[in-house]
């Protein structure tokens, strides 16, 4: 019984691995043709992006704020107070803007797409939509991507710079660090390889949520019961690529850094 | 000539032989009744005739042109010509029916958004739904989604439709409704397979039956030649003998 529960875990990730490849390179591969649907684009941005920014606002301020105050009482001791600035910008900008805004877009947006494509399966509107000579790919999976391409990037903007203000608030109200200085210090020490270290990881993270979460969708067949293990899976896989992933693009990152 | 032709059809899943060797023609014009027990893989062979599952082995022939191993870029032109109306109409939820009916035209024809509006109308006003056009399918009963699906499957004048199931959960005016349309279909030479266990309907629109047992079929013919033998497989389904 284990063995088999084992060799059918097995079996399921090799299922994803090759599964989520092929619908990526079927990605590729329609998007170089006509037609192209700006306006699902459009509507897939909005949703993804517009209606994530709560929450991807609350989560930065939140985590620029907790950061802040646990460097500055850990450091208080040493006298190293002032360096909470440079902690903090560079820990967001490299890490926690990029790591937290993807698993929170994972969380919200690839929930989101797991269960609305596999609804879509399940009342057969993919099916229709193969009957009507049209293709699920451009209509359904390419909008998404592209939308999760385009949008994390700029929450991700947005994030760092909530989560330093965040930081900057609890600088200066708890740590007594004065405002200007604490501004001034976190433009100062951070540099474009902190940029590009955060930003690069983004455009990863943006595959890693969209792709598994369109593939269990579109791979549901056994009724509205897997719609809802559809939509686990979608979020458990691409939070853990993102997380598992997040090692080796620092990494990765590091190695480019050392070319610049 | 035929116009649909399904010769030594198989298929599996998982293990499970559904088709060992289905063959039946369906001539230009003609509507057929694909009958049989639940679980026979009805369904299967109609979803095979437009690309949505490909055989194990076996061929399929749309107006001669054999589409067993098309890619879903080739069977594109073949779902212009062939139409498919889902059990439960399959319209799209985030669309209005307006919006259902337009999809096909927009996505296959150069029109005008007045010459679009104008063909549903018209679409819809034959198909007694008019009032309908901006509603959500959310907003409409289980047999008027049924009607706008079968609407939707003919924006594009198609030569041939499959019906899965038309009737299926239906009251009765629904289902008379559903009938006169295909019979209105039928007499404008469109050629037809219907899926159902809804007989009554079933005996009123179609010139021949296929009847689906032990993974082939295993009597087709005409009404007339099934009515006289009370032997015949398709008798007994009817009258509940057999599954």
């Amino acid at each position: 019984m284990i063995h088999f529960t084992i060799g059918q875990k097995f079996k399921d990730q090799l299922e994803f691995i090759g599964g989520s490849s092929i619908l990526f390179k079927q990605t590729l591969s329609e998007l170089r043709t006509k037609p192209f649907y700006t306006q699902l684009l459009v509507e897939q941005i909005y949703q993804i992006g517009v209606k994530s920014l709560p929450l991807v606002l609350l989560t930065a301020l939140s985590t620029g704020m907790v950061m802040s105050l646990q460097y500055g009482l850990g450091l208080e001791k040493f006298g190293g107070k002032p360096y909470v600035p440079r902690l903090v910008a560079s820990t967001i900008l490299r890490e926690m803007g990029p790591v937290f805004t993807s698993l929170m877009l994972a969380a919200r947006v690839g929930a989101g797409m797991a269960s609305e494509i596999g609804s879509m399966v399940v009342t057969q509107q993919i099916d229709a939509i193969r009957a009507l000579g049209t293709s699920p790919i451009k209509r359904i999976v390419i909008p998404r991507i592209l939308a999760c391409l385009i949008v994390l990037p700029l929450l991700v903007a947005i994030a760092n710079m909530v989560g330093n203000f965040g930081g900057l608030v609890v600088g200066s109200t708890e740590l007594n660090l004065d405002a200007q200085f604490y501004f001034r210090r976190v433009l100062e020490t951070s540099n474009i390889k902190d940029y590009i270290a955060g930003f690069g990881k983004t455009f990863f993270f943006a595959l890693f949520i969209a792709v598994p979460s369109c593939y269990y969708g579109l791979n549901v067949k056994n009724g509205t019961k897997e719609v809802g293990i559809a939509t686990t899976k979608a979020v458990v896989t691409s939070s853990l690529l993102i997380l598992v992933g997040d090692f080796f693009l620092a990494k990765f990152f590091w190695i480019i850094e050392k070319w610049l | 000539m035929a116009l649909i032709e399904v010769i030594d059809f198989k298929k599996s899943f998982s293990h499970k032989t559904v088709h060992d060797g289905v063959t039946f023609y369906v001539k230009k014009g003609e509507c057929v009744g694909l009958v049989g027990g639940s679980g026979a893989g009805k369904s299967v062979i109609l979803r095979s005739l437009i690309g949505l599952e490909k055989p194990d082995s076996g061929s399929i022939l749309i107006d001669g042109i054999d589409i067993t191993n098309f890619t879903e870029q080739e069977l594109v032109s073949i779902r212009k010509k062939v139409a498919y109306v889902f059990q439960g109409g399959a319209l799209f939820d985030s669309m209005t029916v307006f919006e259902n009916l337009a999809y096909p035209l927009k996505a296959h024809f150069n029109m005008t958004e007045s010459d679009i509006l104008i063909k549903i109308k018209n679409q819809l006003e034959e198909f007694g739904l008019i009032d309908s056009i901006n509603l959500y399918p959310s907003e409409l009963s289980g047999g008027m989604q049924k009607r706008i699906g079968l609407a939707r499957a003919m924006m594009m004048n198609p030569d041939i439709i499959l019906y899965d199931e038309p009737t299926a959960g239906l009251d009765p005016y629904n289902t008379n409704k559903i009938q006169e349309l295909i019979l209105r279909l039928k007499t404008k030479g469109v050629t037809s397979i219907l899926v159902t266990h809804d007989m009554p309907t079933a005996m009123n629109v179609c010139d021949k039956f296929a009847f689906l047992k032990n993974k082939i079929i295993s009597e087709q013919g005409t009404i007339e030649q099934l009515k006289n033998n009370k032997n015949s497989l398709i008798h007994q389904f009817i009258e509940g003998h057999i599954l």
